[in-house]
């Protein structure tokens, strides 16, 4: 009995994963087509924008802050950051934008929301990794100090940011008002994102406030995994755990509710 | 065997609620021929699409025993930004044939050359129902849903359909939305219509045909 259950279990993994892996193709061809360089404008999106705001910062705040080269200290900000928007950008009416893939039984929608979310992840992380490689080469970052504390800070806040897409898909598809919002929500939530200050350089009462925060926590890993003793660091690695876990929940009952509703043409 | 119990489907806009199936049961047995008779608008397709599990019923349970195509009709199952190719490629990933096969039969059963190098959303409807026919023929199902618009293609669409789906599988199960009595006449052994959100069964195809028109 558990091992014809197990196997079952088994076989629609392998169905789920052949979905996704189909639809990242087909989403790789709709959106970067097969000219120039092709899917690679994954990895390019994330690394002009944070490359040109890096410039930016640089020429209004001078070349160092706080012991850190500011464009280094930018990148390691806006990739994360661009990881986020474009995933919640991406999400909004997700389910409706592919729904004739839903005549095919196995797809699922869950699967939308995976496809869509790995590619922004493979792209964010090959432009944080591109970029690393490339400051590093020219002295303007340190080789990471901690790549263990780096990745396990990208991971949390990459799982943070998926299950955050798990609860706007649906309720993009529930009501038109949410869909209208969240462009605005994205924009307001960059102080708390983490992206263009640390922790400690802020008074104790504003850094209470600010490690709520999933993202300032992944992001405060991130950078002590790259610049280690040279930068202060506060998180804790429960709060963005505890809050993705509680969001993919929500998410996971909602996907379910609107899946049971939706109506394909 | 597809069975379904106690399908009960409604849709809501805003506030109200639209009852389109109440309390439908139905069992399709291996190489059935089911026709679903209906006035435009009665359910037909929303049933259609409740058996290919495109939607889901609001109450009630289907189960498939066997497996069962997507529904075949002029939306749905293609992404019209691709290309026919493209669509094949995709189809075969997920249904785990061989993309050289399912290609080849394509290529061969729609006639469409070069344009399956096209996107979907620059084919007619009959070109359209074509690739549908002919993927959903390469994979090879127990049980075809299939809306009669798409069947409306030109004669040498329709005498190839009639082969490969009359002929060569007439050991699969079907079950048929259309209007027109003839073809219910010719290829369904059971009929259904749908009227006023309840379904009736008919065992004689010829009375269903007859209740129908007199709708």
């Amino acid at each position: 009995m558990a091992h014809s259950l197990l196997k079952q279990l088994a076989r629609g993994w392998s169905v789920q994963i052949r979905v996704i892996h189909a639809l990242m193709i087909r989403e790789l061809t709709t959106r970067f087509g097969r000219e120039n360089i092709g899917f690679l404008w994954i990895m390019v999106e994330p690394l002009l924008f944070a490359g040109l705001v890096g410039l930016i910062w640089q020429w209004t705040k001078g070349p160092e802050e706080h012991g850190v080269t500011v464009i280094a200290f930018a990148a390691s900000g806006y990739i994360p950051i661009t990881l986020f928007r474009h995933g919640i950008g991406r999400s909004i009416s997700a389910f409706t934008a592919n729904g004739s893939l839903l005549y095919h039984r196995q797809v699922k929608v869950l699967d939308f929301i995976l496809a869509r979310f790995i590619i922004e992840v493979l792209g964010g992380m090959m432009a944080f990794v591109f970029a690393l490689v490339v400051l590093a080469s020219v002295g303007e970052i340190p080789v990471p100090d901690n790549i263990g504390t780096m990745i396990a800070g990208w991971t949390l806040y990459a799982m943070f940011c998926l299950s955050l897409c798990l609860v706007i898909t649906p309720l993009s598809e529930m009501s038109e008002v949410i869909e209208k919002l969240v462009p605005v929500i994205t924009y307001i939530t960059i102080p708390i994102s983490g992206l263009p200050y640390m922790v400690s350089w802020m008074t104790p009462g504003v850094r209470e406030i600010l490690l709520w925060s999933p993202f300032v926590n992944g992001m405060e890993m991130i950078r002590e995994g790259i610049w280690g003793d040279k930068v202060t660091a506060y998180y804790n690695i429960w709060n963005p755990i505890v809050f993705s876990m509680i969001l993919t929940l929500i998410g996971l009952a909602l996907c379910r509710r609107v899946r049971r509703e939706l109506a394909v043409e | 065997m597809i069975t379904c119990r106690g399908i009960y489907k409604s849709y809501s806009r805003g506030s109200r609620r639209k009852n389109v199936l109440n309390n439908v049961n139905l069992d399709v047995g291996r190489g059935e021929r089911l026709a679903l008779l209906g006035r435009n608008g009665a359910g037909k397709s929303t049933l259609i699409k409740l058996i290919g599990g495109v939607e889901m019923p609001t109450s009630g349970k289907i189960r498939r025993d066997m497996s069962v195509s997507w529904p075949l009709g002029l939306h749905g199952g293609f992404q019209g930004s691709l290309t026919g190719y493209d669509n094949a490629r995709f189809i075969a990933r997920i249904y785990k044939r061989d993309y050289f096969e399912v290609k080849n039969f394509v290529e061969d059963f729609t006639e469409l050359g070069r344009q399956l190098a096209m996107p979907v959303k620059t084919y007619s409807s009959g070109m359209r129902a074509r690739l549908a026919f002919a993927l959903s023929l390469a994979i090879e199902f127990d049980c075809y849903l299939i809306d009669e618009i798409i069947l409306v293609g030109d004669q040498n669409f329709s005498r190839k359909c009639h082969y490969e789906l009359f002929e060569k599988r007439n050991d699969r199960a079907m079950i048929l939305a259309s209007h027109s009595p003839d073809t219910v006449r010719a290829m369904c052994n059971r009929a259904i219509i749908i009227h006023n959100t309840q379904a009736t069964e008919y065992d004689d195809v010829n009375r269903a045909v007859e209740t129908y028109i007199n709708l």
